[in-house]
């Protein structure tokens, strides 16, 4: 894990473990979350990620570990005292208050004088393009202005953490686009250090400064988007951002400046030299459909595979075609248009290219996919 | 006629003779109500109130229904604190000895409500305040007191709990969260609840034939020991009232709070 | 940890304090019944179980056994009649029709026990209602003796325990997947098959339900019995209070109570058993 954090820590968690019954929730999570940054938690659903969130807003209690935001430890504080805000999935909007009141609750709790209220919430209105429906019951509104009245109630307090738990699940896709750049903005206006969980590596990766994948209730990997994309830590993280293809466990063979890479039942693919793994070592290569292509015509050169065409999945832009490598397995090629489909129907030979030199190299312990 | 068109006539004459049944025995006691003759006549011979004049001054029916009014009042609202904090206790907390409270309050749904009487006859007789209005409105609120706990039960079950997050992360205490949040939205299954109760206090009888005595009898009872007594239509014309009244109730806790959604029932 | 269940005693007290009257009241009735009867006063004399041993005579299971027949017969008839109603009720396509039959049914509910029976009076009776009606059209002569009848009890116990087996009714037919009725019909079946072979079937833990809560309640009636059986039919809630008011045999009376309270309670044991596996085997997920 390569943790580092850019600014001082706004929220730190020190080993903090959930255990339900026998089972565990969250297993011995440390993280430095930096001021400002936004933060994402990103894993299959029960991988721990909104377990994690309910702990620091108060509402599940750690088994073990604590919590500290701005250098206080929390963990015991009870989640109305802890001045953090919170945008639930369900948006849990006020059914029985108008988009004002629902806006204004948390600055009443806070027993603002009212002139301060109606000002502080008609900032938050402007800012979150809800001018106009002040009065409107929530429940006459669409998902897009329900998820901003939510963005708005959490925001106007003020919070030294804004949570976000999968807020933009409940969207239709068109308007979880226009979302994702509205909560952008909403991010780079109010510099509120943020902490959003979603299952969603599209969001993720468009969103966030950093990333944590969870699995099993354990952290994966933190890292930036782009460092996750193209040096996942795992096998599981790997599979899980993006498509990959994982090929079978291989043995590394090292000759000098020569590498390859031994795979049994499918020969020898020459390999990218610069790995840190000793002669002999036992390796698993991921490669992303992108570096996969079909080989020209009369192409001659090193790690071309030959197989059988299994199945074209049209996609518009291009396709993603299915190939039944001997030794290999399935392997996916990603091909611009759509021509594939006419030159190589299903069953059809095929030969393609593995770009080897854009794999992921793994030990094979740490290629295991445990998703 | 097509067959399906045909079947669909028969069921609907079937069910339209089913309600006739069910409304007839009603419509017969609003009939000889206003009917100015003694002995009963169908179709009535004209109209005239001169029964409920009589029953408006019955001195037994005018203190009947201040003694009904007096338990009614008080066991319904006392139903509706002690129900809504049940129901709020079972919807949040688990805790020993649960299961045996629940049992206890929720068995007036199915104990007889002549055994529940005799009991509390027994009780009064124990601390010699039978047949006061202590006792009376004790029986009465432990009856009705399930329907309310039911009504406001639901209410809280279908409360998203994310509202209750929602809030305490805005800052809103233990106390604001209740009275803030939980409570206006519950508001209308107690209210409703408390309608229910009070229209099944107003004509409980069985129970109330047991605690009740001579001085301190409920309206019901009261039309029990007349109809003993004599064949005349003044029943009738109490039982209209009581009739138009609780109709009238159940028609404001539909329109007002569903009835359905009050009595729990799900038909949809 | 108190502060994680905020209101805890502040809810529990009042329920605590009802819980112990109510139960209180319950064992005064216990207690009674194992109590010796002093003729002619109302106090109690010691410890016996002589109550429990003269409940076997013949008279007394005679009105047992009337009971469990008038009620069993209540439940049956008001379950043939409430069908109809609640599968209209929930099926009606039109939302006024659904409203109407909704205040329909279940208003009775409401007009109380004596009003209801007293009704009913006016109905059986020989210059009621069905017997004016009938002579009105020369169909009888002689009036029918439906009062004091265990007919007219049992006419009168139908119509109160119909709104309860329609609110039961109409909460199963409602939770009946319409697109199992569908993928019957798409295999062939006719709507009598559908109806057969898939709606009852699906509804038969309501139906079972019903039959005994209503069975459970007939067993408690005690006005309609009282006043339409007017002393020629007996139920036990008429044998309690008769010994209670008349003879003033306490101790007995609370021994009989206790009888129908320990039946009650049986019959909902039972039923709990019986739709719980019904439940399961219907449970396809």
């Amino acid at each position: 894990m390569t943790a580092t954090s850019p600014a001082p820590a706004a929220v730190e968690l020190v080993r903090v473990r959930k255990d339900f019954g026998s089972a565990v929730g969250v297993a011995d999570v440390s993280l430095k979350i930096g001021q400002g940054e936004f933060l994402t938690l990103l894993g299959p659903s029960g991988c721990g990620k909104s377990t994690l969130l309910g702990m620091i807003a108060g509402f599940l209690t750690p088994t073990a570990g604590k919590i500290v935001v701005d250098g206080v430890d929390i963990t015991d504080v009870e989640p109305y005292r802890r001045n953090i805000g919170m945008v639930f999935q369900s948006y849990a909007l006020f059914p029985h208050m108008n988009v004002f009141d629902n806006i204004a609750f948390g600055l009443r709790m806070r027993k603002l004088p009212k002139a301060e209220v109606a000002g502080e919430v008609r900032r938050a209105i402007e800012m979150m393009k809800l001018g106009g429906f002040e009065e409107r019951r929530v429940s006459q509104l669409s998902g897009g202005q329900q998820q901003r009245v939510a963005l708005a109630r959490a925001v106007v307090i003020r919070p030294k953490v804004l949570l976000l738990d999968e807020p933009l699940s409940a969207l239709d896709k068109n308007l979880r686009a226009q979302m994702q750049v509205e909560l952008s903005e909403l991010h780079r206006k109010t510099g509120l250090t943020t902490i959003f969980v979603t299952h969603d590596q599209g969001e993720a990766l468009s969103l966030s400064d950093r990333i944590v994948v969870m699995n099993r209730g354990e952290v994966q990997q933190v890292a930036t988007p782009i460092e996750l994309y193209r040096t996942p830590a795992n096998g599981f993280v790997a599979s899980f951002i993006g498509e990959i293809n994982a090929l079978p466990v291989a043995r590394y063979e090292r000759d000098g400046g020569e590498a390859a890479l031994v795979l049994p039942g499918a020969g020898r693919l020459v390999a990218p030299a610069e790995g840190n793994f000793a002669h002999g070592a036992q390796v698993r290569a991921f490669l992303r459909p992108e570096h996969v292509r079909p080989a020209l015509p009369g192409e001659d050169r090193p790690n071309i595979v030959s197989g059988v065409v299994a199945a074209h999945i049209y996609q518009g832009s291009h396709t993603i075609t299915r190939v039944e490598v001997d030794g290999l397995g399935l392997i996916e090629t990603r091909v611009t248009g759509a021509d594939i489909v006419g030159t190589h129907p299903v069953g059809a030979p095929i030969a393609l290219v593995l770009d080897l030199g854009d794999a992921v190299m793994l030990a094979a312990n740490a290629g295991r996919i445990d998703a | 006629m097509t067959f399906a068109s045909l079947r669909s006539f028969g069921f609907w004459s079937l069910v339209v003779a089913i309600l006739t049944y069910m409304t007839l025995p009603t419509l017969v006691v609003l009939m000889t109500s206003v009917n100015p003759t003694e002995i009963l006549a169908f179709p009535p011979e004209g109209v005239s109130f001169a029964w409920y004049e009589k029953a408006l001054t019955y001195p037994d029916f005018r203190r009947a229904f201040t003694n009904g009014l007096i338990v009614t009042s008080l066991a319904s609202t006392l139903a509706v604190v002690v129900g809504s904090a049940f129901a709020w206790l079972i919807h949040r907390y688990e805790f020993r000895g649960r299961g045996v409270l629940e049992a206890v309050l929720w068995s007036p749904l199915i104990i007889p409500h002549f055994t529940l009487g005799f009991g509390f006859l027994l009780l009064g007789g124990a601390f010699k305040l039978q047949q006061g209005y202590v006792m009376i409105v004790l029986a009465h609120m432990v009856l009705v007191m399930p329907f309310v706990t039911r009504a406001v039960y639901v209410s809280l079950a279908t409360i998203d709990p994310n509202l209750a997050r929602a809030a305490a992360n805005l800052g809103a205490s233990p106390f604001h969260v209740l009275t803030r949040i939980e409570l206006p939205l519950v508001l209308p299954g107690m209210a409703g609840g408390w309608l229910i109760a009070a229209v099944l206090s107003l004509t409980e009888f069985t129970a109330s034939l047991y605690v009740t005595g001579s001085r301190t009898q409920t309206l019901p009872v009261a039309m029990y020991n007349y109809i003993r007594e004599y064949a005349d239509p003044t029943v009738s014309a109490v039982s209209a009232m009581l009739i138009i009244t609780t109709t009238l109730i159940m028609f404001i806790a539909d329109r007002a709070f569903g009835l359905r959604r009050v009595l729990a029932i799900d038909t949809h | 940890m108190t502060h994680r269940r905020p209101f805890f005693i502040t809810f529990l007290a009042p329920a605590v304090v009802t819980a112990v009257i109510l139960a209180a009241a319950l064992f005064e009735v216990l207690q009674y019944s194992v109590r010796e009867f002093v003729p002619g006063s109302l106090n109690v004399g010691g410890f016996t179980l002589e109550n429990f041993t003269r409940i076997n005579r013949p008279i007394y299971w005679w009105v047992l056994l009337d009971t469990f027949y008038i009620s069993l017969l209540t439940a049956l008839f008001s379950l043939l009649l409430s069908y109809p109603v609640a599968f209209a009720l929930v099926r009606a396509r039109r939302d006024w029709v659904r409203s109407l039959l909704v205040s329909l049914s279940i208003t009775p509910l409401f007009t109380g026990e004596i009003v209801r029976t007293f009704s009913w009076m006016l109905m059986l009776g020989s210059d009621g209602f069905i017997n004016s009606m009938l002579r009105k059209l020369s169909l009888i002569e002689m009036p029918l003796q439906i009062m004091y009848t265990r007919l007219g009890v049992v006419v009168a116990l139908v119509q109160f325990s119909m709104p309860v087996m329609i609110i039961l009714l109409a909460t199963a037919i409602s939770h009946v997947d319409r697109d199992c009725e569908k993928a019957a019909a798409n295999l062939g079946a006719s709507p009598g098959a559908v109806f057969w072979r898939i709606t009852l079937p699906l509804t038969l833990p309501g139906i079972l339900s019903g039959i005994v809560v209503v069975f459970a309640w007939t067993m408690s009636a005690f006005s309609t019995p009282q006043l339409i059986g007017g002393g020629k039919v007996l139920m036990i809630s008429n044998l309690v209070y008769l010994q209670g008011f008349s003879v003033l045999n306490l101790p007995f009376a609370a021994t009989l109570s206790l009888i129908a309270l320990i039946a009650a309670l049986g019959s909902l044991v039972l039923m709990k058993s019986l739709t719980g596996r019904l439940e399961k085997r219907l449970a396809v997920r």
